[in-house]
């Protein structure tokens, strides 16, 4: 770990996460832009990087992207970020009533000491569980994809059917290719260009920047709402952390368990942290009026979950939004495969992520407590300007993959999807991390069925595999055992009267 | 008008029916399995099922949901559109939201028609990057800005740099060849 620090104060790894954080902030202050956006955006140009450099670019854009939603969800009520709902509840009404430089401040401390909290869980839980993680084979490892894509398709919010199906339409995409283990082409109907299958960059950057502008450019147009830019210095003390300390030790736990667990991602811990935060007060009734423990709560939680969601990234490779799927991406792009092997193929890279990730919420206090006014000034920038400039960038993105523009037609062609799955209310992260997961998922399977001669029934006797199967079933029951058990209260209820 | 959500879902079933016919066609065309239990074109057909399987569900769904709500506008015409939840008030009003969706829909076409004509003049007419690109963001940024033609001059400068700036960090830089 001293080395990873090391390493990561060589002025080119500082230099690039202090430029992906403080770029990070900024997208995640202009609402409609994501820190997935950014990274699917950012990823081609790291093509050429040094594998540590990449990553701390990213990772700075990660910390980045869930903090920046905090200073626009304040000043104008317009959370930059969907994690960042939360903090418009108490955020906004505190700006109101003249307060916004303190409700910036309890925003920014609560990010880093989640940030802080959550690092502490990354950085001693990863090494043990990917030490654990090493006793896995290819039953374990098929069991745990299908639970990871289970969980995210039903956790993800809407219908647990289109979750279902936006997963298996993820993986039937990823499909069309050379079949590494026959070595002949699959579902490439005779085109040439298929044979090396849709790519990763393309996709993502189809599916989420295309799709969204699209979406933002049918969108209304209108002046952008005045802002009233704080003036005076950032107020917080010391004693604001003793007042708030068990709140954000709380929050950064409930954060840190959130993120660990596929598919639930930042909006619903900051949530679920802001509503337990109100139900142990004092005073509830305060929530929602400008009340200070509420921003706490819920910007302790957003960040606190970032850590908890690279937690299965790095020590099993399993991705618990979509900005972890495309930061596996960018692993894979750099020949490097996550997973318990990558703390012993490249320590470099596995705890370099966990430094960068500590050194990425030290430098977003600097930057959000120094620059907050003119990054807020800068959210304000006309939508025109941005997104003809983030549709340069997609293009041009996809096409320095391989320099070629078959990829760049098939981000027109995944914007497109991406856009006709959101108008039918389809969730587009099972279908990202489907198209992830399905190669890993296919592999491991074929493998272990290699291994046990064709014989499904072994899995029967690998107890981690079982518990991961069940541990998917059960989320797939869950709404049905809660539906029967809300039917028989409400009959409970209704008995006596009657 | 709006389009019925299980209108929606109906043509998003026939989309998947028809990508779940696609992927039983391309399995019907690969080997058996011979080195591996499995085989190549296990999966297809898996996902193909599956997809199958979730496309009927939400095909019953939608058709439950317009039977219903054929039935309530039969029950009672003043209480019509209550049932998917919009319910018609103002009919003045409900004609300005259509036109400024319609307006908004517009722009989206627009986009999206710049962007295909901006590819197709990259890839197809190999015209050069850095006169393209200045054209292809004026258009856009016309396009979405409020004050459109005051703004034009703006955008077409912002693209010229734009374009340059890209043009020299990708060639000098990254090695990436724009034409």
């Amino acid at each position: 770990m001293l080395d990873a620090f090391i390493t990561l104060f060589q002025i080119d790894n500082l230099l690039f996460l202090f430029l992906g954080t403080a770029l990070g902030i900024v997208v995640g202050a202009i609402p409609g832009l994501t820190a997935s956006m950014l990274i699917a955006l950012t990823l081609p140009l790291t093509f050429h990087m040094d594998s540590v450099n990449a990553i701390t670019l990213l990772i700075g854009q990660y910390v980045g992207g869930i903090s920046g939603g905090l200073i626009t969800a304040i000043l104008l009520r317009m959370p930059g970020t969907p994690a960042s709902i939360v903090t418009t509840f108490d955020g906004y009404p505190m700006a109101q009533k003249g307060q916004p430089e303190r409700a910036l401040a309890l925003g920014i401390m609560a990010s880093v000491v989640g940030g802080i909290i959550s690092w502490i869980f990354l950085a001693g839980m990863s090494p043990t569980l990917a030490r654990f993680a090493l006793q896995f084979g290819p039953w374990e490892y098929f069991a745990l994809v299908m639970m990871a894509l289970v969980m995210l398709a039903s956790l993800t919010q809407g219908s647990l059917v289109k979750g279902l199906m936006a997963a298996a339409l993820g993986m039937a995409f990823a499909l069309p290719g050379i079949d590494n283990s026959i070595g002949r082409a699959r579902l490439t109907f005779d085109m040439d260009a298929l044979l090396s299958g849709f790519g990763l960059l393309p996709v993502l950057i189809g599916a989420f920047a295309i799709s969204q502008i699209l979406r933002e450019s049918a969108a209304p147009i209108k002046a952008s709402a005045p802002i009233n830019l704080p003036k005076k210095n950032l107020p917080v003390q010391f004693k604001d952390l003793k007042t708030f300390g068990p709140n954000m030790l709380r929050s950064s736990v409930i954060g840190t368990w959130i993120g660990l667990l596929p598919g639930i991602g930042a909006n619903i811990a900051a949530l679920v942290s802001y509503t337990t935060t109100r139900q142990l007060s004092r005073s509830p009734e305060k929530f929602g009026t400008g009340h200070e423990p509420g921003v706490v709560a819920g910007e302790t939680a957003n960040n606190a979950s970032i850590g908890g969601a690279l937690i299965p990234l790095i020590t099993m490779g399993i991705p618990g939004s979509v900005t972890e799927a495309i930061l596996i991406g960018a692993l894979t792009i750099h020949s490097l495969q996550p997973g318990p092997l990558l703390f012993q193929n490249a320590p470099e890279v596995a705890y370099g992520i966990i430094a960068a990730y500590l050194v990425a919420n030290i430098i977003m206090l600097f930057l959000m407590w120094n620059a907050v006014r003119y990054i807020a000034a800068i959210s304000q920038v006309p939508r025109a300007w941005l997104l003809s400039t983030i549709l340069v960038f997609c293009v041009v993105g996809s096409y320095a993959v391989n320099n070629n523009f078959t990829d760049v037609w098939v981000m027109v062609a995944f914007g497109v999807i991406g856009l006709g799955l959101e108008l039918a209310r389809v969730p587009l992260g099972p279908f990202v991390i489907g198209f992830v997961l399905s190669p890993i998922a296919e592999e491991q399977l074929r493998g272990s069925l290699m291994m046990s001669d064709g014989n499904v029934a072994e899995i029967l006797a690998r107890p981690y595999a079982m518990s991961f199967l069940f541990v998917a079933l059960l989320t797939l029951l869950w709404p049905l055992i809660m539906g029967q058990l809300a039917r028989r209260r409400h009959n409970t209820h209704q008995e006596p009267s009657t | 008008m709006r389009l019925h959500p299980a209108w929606v879902d109906l043509a998003l079933v026939l989309a998947v029916l028809a990508g779940a016919g696609l992927l039983f066609v391309g399995a019907s065309t690969l080997p058996p399995p011979r080195f591996e239990p499995m085989g190549s074109a296990a999966l297809p057909r898996i996902l193909g099922g599956v997809l199958v399987f979730f496309a009927m569900i939400i095909a019953i769904k939608a058709i439950v949901q317009l039977r219903y709500k054929q039935s309530s506008r039969h029950g009672s015409d003043e209480t019509d559109g209550a049932a998917d939840g919009s319910s018609v008030v103002n009919p003045a009003k409900d004609r300005d939201t259509d036109e400024s969706a319609l307006t908004g829909q517009l722009r989206g076409i627009c986009v999206f028609t710049c962007l295909i004509l901006y590819i197709v003049a990259l890839d197809i007419l190999q015209w050069p990057f850095i006169p393209v690109t200045a054209a292809f963001v004026t258009l856009v940024g016309t396009v979405l800005s409020p004050q459109r033609l005051q703004a034009m001059w703006k955008f077409a400068l912002f693209g010229l740099l734009l374009a340059a700036g890209l043009f020299l960090v990708m060639t000098r830089f990254l090695y990436v060849d724009l034409g």
